[in-house]
């Protein structure tokens, strides 16, 4: 069934098919074209409307649906403007004869977008040749281009008068072809004929070969829209992370809306959110829609719009811009405090060993930035910010045993910085031979996460056997280079000259 | 004034090389102007009224001719119109003459007369004899 259009017509509703709607907008353009630029020209516009309108209404067949033949029979009755013209002042023939010719592309005569049809009508020769000219040269696979682009550059010859600037002198000889038919193949010859046909048929193949292109392109831009808007709401707007979250070990972009409230300053957190939705959100609708209209392939009057559409995501980008390079203002330097601690001379074994660990957290999210070592734990309860510091163990220079604890923040001058690495809280303790490492740091309450780092760096004297548990281990930033332990067991490493070295043997 | 002279005898001469269609034109434009107002002067109508008996006279043959003249000649004062509520539709205007109107009316009457009267006396002379005396 074909689509039906709602029109206003003189005050009253119609429901009109396509095909009729398309001819009553022409048919009211050229009216339009016509008496807009006289004295009282609107007015006369108007009543022919509510004449349509009244036409109309005596017609209407059960249906309720104004037809093609409908529209035909009142303009038959109501004339086409040309038909006014035999009473009006200018001689019509006078006045169009001096009119400049201007190329459109042929409604009339078109096979593709009538762009040959136009250039036919325009040069007053048979459109056949150049149709054939086209294909020539489309074998080179220049033609193609030619057309398309004179395609999009033509104007379509709407309105008669865009008509008559089409054909010139010889706009009433294409009139004369009209009862019946509409003024087709005012130019053609017989031979002409033939070729003209066999085009047309090319023509509406090649038509229906790139809707069906622009469909499949329609389908695919609405599918992926959609569920890209899908994944998007539910992730932000349902606070839903695990959904869609891949861990490539990388920074998962998933968790990233829960991350914000730790990474910018609190009061622009709602701010932002609504920017980024909309920076998200403008083009994944548009993009649906598109899709919608290449299916559909409906005229909308919509341009303003994606007009008003690309201003707002224009200015969501750069307010969101604007504030991202204040936030980033606040990472502009880094500072850090160094705190030392000596253990004493050097047992014979030293232990290592998780203080409190991360397992006993329950943190709600845990992010890896950058790589694995560097991870971060978010317990959105208690609004706190866990950090794995790292560890790395270095051959003491003297006899005795020290820890140098070392935190490094970001802030808007050094001396910011600095302040901002001394709120972040890390313990460790010591007793006997075992050094006790809190498997995390923390950054205090309502503290806004700034690249926080935190190293434990240790100082053995040579000849130290050090045992290390899992958790203390996987701290240690070198262990990568040793491998994993295969079993639950605490494995043995002693210092040397070059550093911790792992002894694959029980020293027990 | 040798140069205005020229002038005008070159404007009549352009009125006069106006071809047939333009005069018939210009011809069928009057009557019809003065159809429409003798329409009107019976009593007042509504435009399909006006179109009907036009249509039956057959001085036009497509409605859309006449709307741009009953605006023209609403603007120069000649008719005035009211809306008037339709059983069908919307509410449509009926037209009717001004005293104005009446008054131009009567003066195309007595015109039109005068033309009639003297086409129609040089039409049916007959044609004079070759030779006078």
């Amino acid at each position: 069934m074909e689509k039906t259009i709602k029109i206003n017509l003189g005050g009253v509703l119609f429901q009109i098919d396509e095909e009729a709607y398309r001819m009553l907008r022409d048919y009211l353009q050229s009216i339009d074209h016509k008496f807009r630029n006289m004295p009282g020209g609107n007015e006369t516009i108007e009543d022919i409307e509510s004449r349509i309108a009244e036409i109309f209404q005596s017609q209407k067949d059960l249906t309720g649906i104004i037809t093609k033949e409908n529209v035909e029979m009142m303009i038959s009755i109501i004339g086409t403007p040309e038909e006014f013209d035999q009473y009006e002042e200018q001689d019509s023939g006078h006045e169009y004869s001096h009119r400049e010719k201007r190329m459109y592309r042929n409604p009339d005569d078109s096979i593709i977008g009538g762009v040959c049809g136009g250039i036919g009508a325009y040069l007053n020769t048979d459109p056949v040749w150049f149709r054939l000219l086209f294909i020539v040269f489309a074998l080179f696979g220049l033609g193609f281009l030619v057309y398309l682009a004179l395609w999009i550059a033509l104007p379509l010859a709407v309105t008669d008068s865009q008509k008559r600037e089409l054909y010139g002198d010889n706009f009433k000889k294409s009139r004369d072809h009209v009862p019946g038919e509409s003024a087709r193949y005012p130019y053609s010859t017989n031979v002409g004929n033939a070729f003209n046909e066999v085009f047309r048929a090319i023509g509406k193949v090649l038509f229906v070969i790139v809707r069906i292109i622009l469909i499949i392109i329609g389908v695919i831009f609405v599918l992926a829209g959609f569920t890209s808007l899908f994944s998007f709401i539910i992730i932000f707007v349902f606070n839903y992370p695990g959904a869609f979250s891949i861990d490539t070990g990388d920074f998962n972009l998933a968790y990233l809306p829960d991350f914000l409230n730790y990474i910018v300053t609190p009061s622009m957190v709602p701010l932002m959110t609504v920017l980024i939705v909309l920076v998200v959100a403008i083009p994944l609708l548009a993009m649906i829609y598109g899709g919608i209209r290449l299916i559909f392939w409906f005229r909308a009057s919509d341009g303003y719009v994606w007009l008003v559409g690309l201003i707002v995501w224009v200015l969501c980008i750069a307010a969101l811009a604007i504030i991202s390079f204040n936030e980033g203002i606040s990472y502009a330097e880094r500072g850090e405090t160094t705190s030392l601690e000596y253990i004493g001379p050097a047992p014979d074994t030293l232990y290592i060993r998780a203080g409190d660990k991360i397992s006993d957290l329950n943190a709600d999210k845990e992010i890896a930035l950058t790589d694995n070592y560097y991870r971060i734990y978010i317990d959105d309860k208690k609004n706190l910010v866990y950090i794995r510091p790292r560890l790395d163990i270095y051959p003491a220079d003297n006899n005795s045993t020290s820890i140098e604890i070392e935190r490094e923040s970001s802030g808007t001058s050094r001396l910011d910085a600095e302040n901002n690495a001394r709120r972040l809280v890390y313990d460790f303790r010591i007793s006997d031979n075992t050094v006790f490492l809190d498997e995390y740091f923390m950054i205090p309450r309502d503290s806004k996460w700034s690249f926080d780092v935190v190293s434990i760096d240790m100082y053995i004297p040579e000849g130290t056997i050090i045992s290390m548990d899992r958790i203390a281990e996987r701290m240690y930033h070198s262990h990568y280079y040793h491998g994993y332990a295969t079993d639950s067991e605490d494995r043995f490493w002693e210092m040397t000259e070059d550093g911790l070295e792992y002894l694959d043997y029980d020293i027990d | 004034m040798q140069t205005r002279k020229a002038v005008q005898k070159m404007f009549n001469l352009k009125t006069i090389i106006m071809d047939l269609e333009n005069i018939k034109a210009q011809m069928r434009k009057g009557i019809l102007e003065y159809c429409i107002l003798s329409v009107l002067s019976r009593n007042s109508c509504y435009a399909s009224d006006i179109i009907k008996e036009l249509k039956e006279a057959r001085v036009i043959v497509v409605e859309g001719t006449l709307y741009p003249l009953l605006t023209r000649q609403k603007n120069a004062g000649l008719l005035s119109y009211r809306w008037e509520e339709s059983q069908q539709g919307p509410p449509r205007k009926y037209y009717e003459l001004t005293p104005e109107g009446q008054k131009y009316l009567a003066d195309l009457d007595k015109s039109w007369e005068e033309i009639v009267e003297s086409v129609s006396l040089i039409r049916t002379r007959k044609k004079p004899k070759t030779s006078k005396a």
